[in-house]
């Protein structure tokens, strides 16, 4: 099975620890990686800034790059659903790579069926289900919802040895990132944010994670600012943690 | 063109494309025994009393066992010892004072407690102005939800009909649930045979 | 690159204890629905016919209001159509002018709010006294609603009974409404109990409906088949506006129609349970006709309707029953306040409904969604909120309301990321914005920095480890 990695532009650049792990993880399946360098951004930002015209170039280009893979994969499940739902839309045309385009977690889940892992990772972790995540990809149930319960994240995690998996209350409400939103309106996105944070760090875990980087550094910086002691972990990094 | 021809014009020049009605034939919820689920509704979330009536009952003596204090009663169930009857009253503000109204329900619904209530009476006034209300219904006539409770309602030439699911309640103040809004403040449910 | 909204968030977000109450009142609203949710095995099914019932009503909706207008006038009522505000405000102005009406008791209506009656009937002279509860608070403070289901659910019971005091109700009506609810000897004038100021108020608005010529409802749904009005209250204060005055005026949006009882049914089942987590208002009252000796009207309300069923992408919206659950669930909502929006229906739907009735004014509210599409989850008739605020934004720009800093912002990452040598050198470099001084980067103007500290640059970015260690590895 040949997959190709997609790294999005701001893991590459501020995270790339990230993209390593999902690199060794997924190596360690026993799957053929390959990291097309040429890729750059799947057009997200631009798109949730009301420009999303300005991303069709993005989405040609991505089609291009990635279409000749089984899957690909990207570590980060905002970018992962922005790629699936949005690039058919804004290209108005049939993606082949978009439809090939998975969230690290739903791939493994999903595709891979993982049921052991080698990891270990004796600590506590809070999981953050991140909003595309729950709502656009269905990592988990959302909780607004009649459907069975389910999470996707939770599954992959219970495999790693020692770990503690809780989640907070208002398990699936938002942090407040929302890209552009954040910078926009920054006083509601700094309390849903200080809000958020507080409900992980209520469950006693030492660490927050998630499949979406983009959370964690939105929660990041703010408890950097008020110095909250709380750890970020990106759930690739979990699963791929010893090797 | 006067405004009616205008806004069904736009409306048919708007619509794209049109949608069938839905099936509704799903599976809704049931109770195995709905009598049992009505009781526990009413006197749970519904906020009301009630009150079971075995054959042979005396109700006007059931009445005054609920509301000890009531003075006024209002009503036009034949048999029912009222002072104010809302089919004979000239002005429906003559049932201000009412304290207790007895009134009359043909379907009960188990799911919300919902009780439905035609009017049968010149001022329906009653069923709102009452201080209290005690609502006679038949266990007979308990029905699961509310898809069955609008398969059994019946209009008459009144031209009103009413779904009441316990006393009259707002959280309008810092979301604190009170009793007693604008209409009854206490209801019971009689429950017959 | 601020909106009015954010502007108006900003200033609410300053007293956090508020914002912790407003918070957590509608989660907690939120939670109720939920719990129901939960317990109903057909749930979903509900959602999913009552967005297909919407669908085909509003796609017949021409047909329905013939079918209707037919029904009702065979009951008896009085149908009337208004293609807008103006023409609505005047058929009301003209029924009540008819039958020398001076007080009107009022259920509460969105759609009168919409159309600014209150203002239109007392500047003609009427007395016009809102019955529900909050709304009545909300009249006596002269403000406007902060949520379309609990509409003064922001203002303390402090400020109730201060307001309760000013207006006289306290004096009226304190020392009946005090029997048997405070502890006797308490000083009923300085009280501030809920229950306590909930009664003053029902004898202050007994007064009311007893003298009151008219009483005027909205309509939760009409239905086609039998010329029905459905009314759902909790506080029964739509029928006491109906059951004393003689003169029943509706006003209902035309989209609020629904073909027959079996669609009734899925409807009443949502309704409560979205709208306050209950499973049914206290009343759902059926309108079909005129009290004995009695006038209905029925004024039928276009107001910019028909032409959003022509709006390709947000005629949906239409299906809407006001159940303010999309509110409720907000993220943003529940920590900015119904008055930072510009729209006097907040929240997701009001932020779409807003954009529709007019975008040069209201865009301002579209900065409030961080598009986490919870509010797609709850919505019962499974309007796609987010999507919707989602194109709005894609708009703007052509609406020449675009922010300049969000479209400089966007066009430099297009320049970016289109050309990955530029994107690849840009990652060398940027590194070095770790070590520019923080004043550099921590300006005013930059959002990011009011609650975060800047991200961190990774010394080596991916691209630069794949092509210098995990290429070379990758056999």
């Amino acid at each position: 099975m040949k997959i190709g990695l997609f790294v999005p532009c701001y893991v590459d650049a501020l995270y790339p620890e990230v993209g390593v792990a999902t690199y060794k993880l997924l190596r360690s399946l026993g799957l053929e990686v390959d990291y097309p360098e040429s890729q750059t951004c799947c057009g997200q930002p631009m798109g949730n800034a009301g420009f999303e015209n300005m991303s069709g170039n993005l989405a040609e280009k991505y089609d291009d790059l990635f279409s000749g893979f089984d899957y690909v994969v990207a570590p980060s499940a905002s970018c992962a659903a922005y790629v699936r739902l949005f690039h058919p839309e804004i290209l108005k045309h049939d993606c082949v790579a978009a439809k090939k385009t998975l969230d690290l977690v739903e791939f493994l889940h999903d595709v891979l069926k993982v049921d052991h892992l080698l990891s270990k990772f004796s600590h506590k972790v809070s999981i953050h289900n991140s909003c595309h995540g729950v709502r656009e990809l269905g990592l988990s149930s959302p909780s607004e919802r009649n459907v069975p319960r389910f999470s996707k994240i939770r599954d992959l995690l219970s495999l790693v040895e020692g770990i503690t998996i809780l989640e907070p209350e208002r398990v699936d409400e938002c942090c407040g990132f929302g890209g552009m939103f954040s910078i926009e309106e920054p006083a509601v996105s700094t309390r849903m944010g200080t809000d958020k944070l507080k409900r992980h760090m209520a469950t006693g875990a030492e660490y927050i994670t998630g499949p979406d980087s983009s959370c964690l550094m939105h929660m990041q910086g703010i408890a950097k600012k008020q110095n909250l002691p709380i750890k970020f972990i990106h759930v690739a990094e979990i699963l791929a943690s010893g090797l | 063109m006067d405004t009616k021809e205008y806004i069904l014009k736009n409306l048919r020049k708007n619509v794209r494309e049109t949608y069938d009605m839905p099936d509704l034939s799903f599976r809704k919820r049931t109770y195995d025994n709905p009598v049992d689920a009505f009781i526990e509704t009413t006197t749970t979330t519904a906020g009301a009393k009630l009150m079971e009536i075995k054959a042979g009952d005396d109700i006007n003596q059931k009445i005054r066992e609920a509301y000890p204090d009531a003075k006024i009663i209002a009503s036009n169930i034949p048999g029912i010892e009222a002072s104010l009857n809302p089919d004979s009253v000239a002005e429906a503000q003559e049932l201000e004072k009412t304290d207790v109204g007895v009134i009359k329900g043909e379907v009960a619904c188990a799911e919300n407690g919902c009780v439905w209530i035609p009017q049968t009476m010149k001022e329906k006034a009653i069923c709102f102005i009452s201080e209290c209300l005690v609502i006679l219904v038949s266990r007979q006539n308990i029905v699961s939800n509310m898809h069955e409770a609008y398969e059994r309602i019946q209009f008459n030439e009144y031209g009103f009909g009413t779904f009441i699911s316990g006393p009259s309640k707002t959280a309008d103040i810092e979301q604190s649930l009170v009793y007693g809004a604008q209409a009854a403040r206490d209801v019971t449910i009689f429950l017959t045979d | 690159m601020s909106t009015k909204h954010s502007i108006a968030a900003e200033k609410f977000i300053q007293n956090s204890e508020r914002v912790t109450r407003h918070d957590q009142t509608f989660w907690s609203v939120r939670s109720k629905r939920d719990a129901l949710a939960y317990e109903l095995d057909e749930w979903e099914n509900l959602r999913e016919a009552a967005s297909n019932i919407k669908k085909h009503t509003v796609t017949h909706l021409a047909d329905y209001l013939e079918q209707f207008e037919q029904n009702a006038t065979r009951n008896g009522a009085i149908v009337h159509w208004a293609k807008d505000a103006e023409e609505y405000n005047q058929i009301v102005w003209s029924i009540l002018r008819q039958h020398e009406v001076r007080k009107v008791v009022k259920s509460k209506s969105m759609l009168t709010e919409e159309c600014h009656l209150n203002d239109h009937l007392i500047g003609n002279g009427i007395d016009v006294v809102e019955t529900d509860l909050g709304e009545r608070i909300l009249q006596l403070m002269e403000l406007a609603p902060s949520h379309i289901v609990m509409p003064a659910i922001h203002i303390t019971r402090e400020q109730v009974a201060e307001c309760f005091r000013q207006k006289g109700i306290i004096a009226e009506h304190g020392a009946h409404a005090a029997e048997g609810i405070l502890p006797e000897g308490e000083d009923y004038t300085q009280s501030s109990d809920p229950t306590f100021l909930t009664r003053a108020a029902r004898y202050h608005l007994r007064d009311n409906f007893m003298t009151a010529e008219c009483g005027m409802t909205g309509a939760n749904f009409g239905i086609a088949e039998t010329g029905d009005i459905v009314v759902c209250t909790n506080e029964g204060n739509a029928d006491m506006s109906t059951s004393v005055p003689k003169l029943h005026i509706v006003s209902m949006g035309i989209e609020k129609l629904i073909p027959n009882y079996e669609a009734m049914g899925v409807f009443q089942r949502l309704l409560a349970r979205h709208g306050t987590g209950q499973a049914t208002t206290v009343y759902t009252s059926h309108f079909r006709g005129p009290r004995p000796g009695g006038e209905m009207h029925i004024i039928l309300v276009d107001n910019g309707r028909s032409s959003i069923l022509g709006n390709e992408e947000h005629w949906q919206t239409l299906k809407c029953m006001r159940c303010g659950a999309c509110m409720n669930t907000c993220p943003v909502y529940r920590r900015s306040g119904g008055y930072s929006y510009t729209y006097f229906i907040p929240g997701p739907i009001g932020i779409n409904l807003g954009m529709l009735k007019n975008p040069d004014e209201h865009y301002h509210n579209l900065s409030a969604c961080s598009l986490c599409c919870s509010c797609d989850n709850v919505c019962p008739v499974k309007v796609d909120l987010s999507s919707q605020i989602y194109r709005w934004r894609q708009n703007l720009d052509g609406m020449h309301h675009s922010d300049a800093i969000k479209k400089a912002m966007s066009k430099g990452m297009k320049i970016l990321f289109e050309h990955p040598s530029l994107y690849v050198t840009s990652l060398k470099f940027a590194p070095l914005v770790n070590v520019m001084p923080k004043c550099l980067t921590d300006i005013r103007l930059n959002g990011w920095a009011y609650g975060h500290t800047m991200p961190v640059f990774a010394k080596k970015s991916f691209h630069e480890i794949w092509k210098k260690q995990l290429k070379s590895e990758n056999v």
